[in-house]
């Protein structure tokens, strides 16, 4: 008996799923090892996180608070984040404060901090302080004191210090000065600053997170209750731009030498500035901008592979119905 | 006795607390330090709880070499090994415990998350197909959404971050919204519920 013919068609909606996930693989990979340049738009609620804190810059009597809620499986998303934020801190002169809830965090927040510190002389104390792991349970009642004191409310620092007697804690009481709050998340675990935080205190609350969980978002967004949202992979790259473009922005001097010279958020310089990968030389400071190459790549070929599912599938369906 | 004690406990302590989100009075203020303190002093038993459980569960499961007990044993090894270091070296950079979470748990996290990009692409080519209208639309709008968040996007039209967008604040607002507002009447009728007592199946033991 002669065997039945198989088409093209019928072929490809029968391929093996290795031979997927091995385009997958390679689509993800190469772009990561040779990266290319691709030109990243800002969008409104990155810029408005990073005007907030702009807008806190040499200030004693302002500080942001980073909040780590996610383990190392979201890490390729939100590190790059957190790092681009106390980038931004520590470039502008601006207080800030880290902690987690979450024991899993804890090894994140101290490699984000330390990663975040090369080639600043920051001081632990003065210009930053982390106030270390304190147990999920304690979270919202935490919160809820830490409106009225913060240094009484997390008591010591991470390195045992009493929080009360730190010198950045001089000017910053409570939610009034340390008037911005970015959880980083993969879930819906910053919503308790919005609940507690914004609502109680009138907090300004942003999130960091994973590109999943950030449609959840969106209507606290518009509501007005968060300030601004980094979501997933490219929120990151957005805020990576940002810093690059005005905190870390260099100028000749008369000497003809490079001087930090930061400038004011601006849409126009935004829209028309134009980074070269190669220009950036410290591979930690463009993660999320390397890491968007490989997700145009990976989303480009979901799309073929979509298409093609589709061809295939409307083909078959018309040969099936001639037959019949 | 068994189910009323911890009935009255939930009643109680429910209506302290709700009160003091209202009262701000020093009295209300005063007991909700007090309960601080005691929170403090209760969660690290939680830990040990659950340190318990997983070495019950998992030595079990070695004592009656049930299908892949090995993996039990590396469960246990880990779990007193990473403990174990962090006791003696402590969990600073440049410690053992910092080289096991960036060496082990770092790209074990990361491989179980990107996992999924393989599972979507195999299920983007093998399942989503525009078989009814309904399909077409969600299929259509995924397409967009996921040019829209990439730079290529915007290069193919200026309209892709736009329609993407569009599709964000809109249809997916109105979505969440209504699931958010269904969520919160439900949260708001099972927690009046344990208040008044109506609903106790969370004491277990059936009715």
């Amino acid at each position: 008996m002669a065997e039945k013919k198989i088409s093209f068609y019928e072929r490809m909606q029968a391929l093996d799923r290795r031979y997927i996930y091995l385009v997958v693989a390679l689509a993800i990979i190469i772009p990561l090892l040779i990266p290319f340049n691709s030109k990243t738009y800002v969008t409104e609620p990155s810029e408005n996180i990073y005007k907030k804190i702009d807008s806190f810059a040499g200030r004693k009597d302002r500080a942001v608070l980073l909040s780590f809620t996610h383990d190392a499986s979201t890490m390729a998303e939100l590190f790059p984040m957190e790092v681009s934020i106390l980038r931004h801190c520590f470039e502008r002169n601006i207080l800030v404060f880290t902690i987690c809830f979450l024991p899993q965090a804890k090894p994140l927040m101290d490699y984000a901090l330390q990663t975040a510190k090369e080639g600043y002389e920051v001081q632990s104390g003065i210009d930053y302080v982390n106030f270390g792991y304190k147990p999920w349970a304690i979270f919202v009642p935490l919160l809820l004191k830490m409106g009225d004191d913060i240094a009484e409310a997390v008591e010591t620092d991470d390195e045992g210090r009493i929080v009360n007697n730190l010198e950045i804690m001089k000017e910053i009481k409570n939610y009034n000065e340390m008037n911005l709050i970015v959880d980083f998340s993969g879930s819906a675990a910053g919503l308790r600053w919005i609940t507690y935080a914004r609502a109680k205190f009138g907090a300004n609350v942003a999130l960091g997170v994973t590109a999943v969980m950030a449609a959840d978002n969106y209507i606290y967004l518009q509501s007005g209750q968060l300030t601004g949202m980094l979501g997933g992979l490219k929120g990151a790259a957005e805020y990576e731009k940002l810093v690059d473009v005005f905190a870390t922005h260099k100028e000749l001097d008369e000497n003809g030498i490079l001087k930090p010279a930061p400038r004011e958020f601006s849409k126009e310089i935004i829209k028309e500035s134009w980074i070269k990968m190669s220009d950036i030389k410290n591979r930690q400071h463009k993660t999320a901008r390397i890491g968007m190459n490989a997700q145009t790549v990976a989303h480009i070929m979901i799309i073929v592979f979509i298409v093609l599912g589709n061809i295939g599938y409307f083909v078959s369906k018309r040969k099936t119905e001639k037959v019949s | 006795m068994k189910r009323q004690i911890p009935l009255l406990i939930v009643i109680i302590l429910g209506f302290i607390f709700a009160i003091h989100t209202f009262v701000p009075h020093k009295v209300s203020a005063d007991f909700f330090d007090w309960y601080q303190t005691w929170i403090k002093a209760i969660s690290p038993f939680m830990v040990l709880l659950g340190i318990m459980s997983l070495t019950m569960v998992h030595s079990t499961k070695i004592k009656r070499k049930v299908p892949n007990w090995q993996y039990s044993v590396v469960t246990l090894l880990s779990l007193v090994g990473t403990g174990a270091v962090g006791f003696i070296w402590g969990t600073q950079e440049g410690t053992p415990f910092m080289w096991l979470f960036k060496n082990v748990q770092m790209p074990m996290g990361a491989t179980m998350f990107s996992l999924l990009a393989f599972y979507i692409a195999s299920a983007a080519y093998k399942a989503f197909r525009a078989r009814s209208a309904e399909a077409t639309v969600l299929l259509v709008a995924a397409m967009i959404v996921m040019l829209g968040q990439v730079p290529i996007g915007i290069k193919i039209s200026k309209w892709i971050p736009e329609i993407s967008s569009w599709i964000l604040n809109v249809p997916n607002l109105a979505a969440k919204r209504g699931i958010a507002l269904g969520v919160g009447l439900g949260m708001t009728a099972t927690s009046l519920k344990i208040l008044l007592g109506i609903e106790r199946t969370y004491l277990g033991g059936g009715d």
